[in-house]
């Protein structure tokens, strides 16, 4: 379909993730239009933007950005909690680049979610295979 | 500097309940938090700490707990909002009334048709798509099959056989006088489409809960109506919501320091629910181990630590002056025990494995998006 | 005197039965029967005789969200 997908009752264009099987269906564009580096933003310390995005991301990115010994300081915010937007502010240590430590904590979430899901799925099997035999 | 014994970090993870206050309850696994330790973010490490332990799953899947363990709260957090508000289901949202003449008003007859919830082929449901509201096009206008799932429900309630002289004689009971007084969401009929017919099956959309009761009705009264049902998800309404409730709960800890022993061992093991302290014997080793409490009862009661998980924390034994010194209670800050309630179209842990899905999806957007702008900054 | 007077008496032409115009059915007040009424017929159920009529519901479509 080439009608452009909006979750009712907001204006923003997020096409929900929760419609795709592939991450492909979603044109690259609408991703980069939702992602904004705030004024003022230097090497080793920046504020992005990402439209779209509440605390369901932000607090777990801060956490896995924490964990980067490079940061010096990382926190999120929603400024106003009737616009879906959400900023996350990074400040590194050694003038290391901001924006490698936020793809670097973006990349660690998903090898995350891939241990969890493994994880789960194993659990899942045991359990139901005892459950079986009993 | 040496790195910490597994008791220190065990105990850097509890989480403790005093009488009126609750301490420790930041996470410290950060780098730079405790001097010489390293707490980087390490796959492999992770890999080997984080355990998942299923207790219970009720024969239909839809009830599910678990204990996610050795994962910080964010992401435990994370997961039960995405399975609150994010993992997408069918819902009535738009009633066409032909005719109504119950007493239940319209508007209300719509609310409770959307709060119904659905269920029907799961490929087919993956196969739908966003509807997305145009203003151009009025709402009873032909959608499309890949978007709209339509259902109808056609009732007119009307005397039973005989109903009106059993009313005479006294009979008060609705089920012997009337035929269709009650509307049952079983009652609602799907109405496929196109390829909906192939795609959904014999089983069609259909109520996940068939005896949900929609409205009432007396003789002569008479409801018809079409419904719409779309996809959406929790943060629109809650009606989109896939789970009933999806929760989590830290593991409750109960550290004895001193033995509890005789009738007090009894008395303690009342502050707590059953089957979260049961009672041994004093051995002669904690005689000699802890000759105040335990000397000369050997054979009395003791009270040991079985069950904590079962524990709601309700702080009881902490209101006992005899207890006071002796029971240290707290929680386990990384042992989420999760309970994922389905209201019926997923089973639990498909929606779990799902949620997970959709966070690293999100995660997997921004990186994408993020190219892009890397490149504006100086 | 003032309220309701009703109408004893009225001119040939309002009293007429219009056979052309459409029938609209009611709902009697007191043996629930349908009632099949045209303009200017006396507001009266032909089975019981009551004169209480309800006018029924249209089944014209309404629409909701159901929110």
């Amino acid at each position: 379909m080439a009608s452009k997908p909006i979750i009712q009752g907001q204006e923003f264009p997020v096409v929900t993730p929760t419609s795709i099987k592939d991450i492909d269906e979603i044109p690259v564009t609408v991703d980069e239009d939702r992602v904004r580096v705030l004024p003022g933003a230097q090497k080793n310390a920046a504020s992005f933007q990402f439209d779209g995005e509440d605390h369901t991301l932000g607090n777990a990115l801060r956490y896995i950005i924490m964990k980067n010994p490079d940061v010096e300081f990382c926190g999120y915010s929603i400024p106003h909690p009737s616009e879906a937007k959400m900023n996350i502010r990074i400040q590194s240590y050694d003038d290391v680049d901001v924006c490698d430590i936020l793809e670097k904590g973006l990349q660690d979430l998903m090898d995350m979610c891939d241990v969890v899901t493994e994880k789960f799925t194993i659990a899942r099997e045991e359990f139901r295979s005892n459950q079986m035999q009993s | 500097m040496p790195a910490p014994s597994e008791d220190v970090l065990l105990e850097r993870k509890k989480l403790k309940v005093g009488v009126e206050t609750v301490s420790n309850q930041q996470s410290t696994d950060f780098p730079g938090h405790w001097p010489g330790e390293n707490h980087e973010w390490d796959l492999e490490y992770f890999k080997n700490s984080m355990r998942i332990e299923f207790h219970t799953e009720h024969a239909s899947k839809l009830d599910l707990t678990f204990s996610l363990i050795g994962v910080d709260t964010s992401l435990a957090n994370a997961l039960r909002r995405i399975l609150i508000s994010e993992v997408p289901t069918l819902a009535i949202e738009d009633v066409f009334i032909y005719q109504n003449t119950s007493i239940i008003q319209d508007e209300v007859l719509a609310h409770r048709l959307g709060l119904v919830p659905l269920r029907g082929n799961r490929d087919a449901i993956r196969w739908l798509k966003w509807y997305q509201k145009d203003e151009d096009v009025p709402d009873h206008e032909p959608k499309s099959d890949e978007n709209c799932v339509r259902l109808s429900l056609n009732m007119e309630c009307r005397w039973k056989e005989g109903g009106l002289e059993r009313a005479k004689q006294g009979v008060t009971d609705p089920d012997e006088l009337y035929e269709n007084h009650n509307v049952y969401a079983r009652d609602f009929s799907f109405e496929p489409w196109e390829r909906q017919t192939e795609k959904f099956g014999e089983d069609g959309v259909r109520s996940s809960h068939p005896d949900i009761l929609v409205a009432k009705m007396r003789p002569g009264q008479h409801i018809e109506l079409l419904m719409h049902a779309y996809k959406g998800i929790g943060q629109d309404h809650a009606k989109f919501s896939p789970v009933a409730t999806a929760t989590y709960r830290l593991l409750p800890t109960i550290d004895i320091l001193r033995p509890i022993v005789g009738a007090d061992a009894k008395k303690f093991a009342r502050c707590f629910p059953k089957g979260v302290i049961k009672l041994d014997k004093v051995t002669p080793g904690d005689e000699s181990a802890h000759p105040e409490e335990c000397a000369g009862k050997e054979g009395e009661a003791k009270a040991v630590v079985d069950n904590p998980s079962m524990d709601t924390v309700s702080r009881e034994c902490l209101r006992h002056p005899e207890f006071a010194n002796k029971v240290k209670l707290g929680r386990m800050r990384d042992h989420f025990i999760f309970r994922v309630e389905s209201t019926g179209q997923w089973d639990s842990d498909e929606l779990f494995l799902e949620s997970i899905r959709l966070l690293k999806v999100k995660a997997a957007r921004i990186k994408r998006g993020l190219l892009k702008s890397a490149m504006n900054l100086a | 005197m003032s309220g309701y007077q009703p109408q004893t008496s009225q001119t040939a032409d309002s009293s007429a039965i219009d056979i052309h115009s459409r029938a609209v059915s009611y709902t009697c007040g007191d043996c629930d029967g349908d009632v099949q009424l045209k303009r200017g017929e006396p507001i009266r159920c032909r089975n019981c005789g009551h004169r209480v009529l309800y006018k029924k519901r249209t089944n014209r479509m309404v629409q909701f969200e159901a929110r």
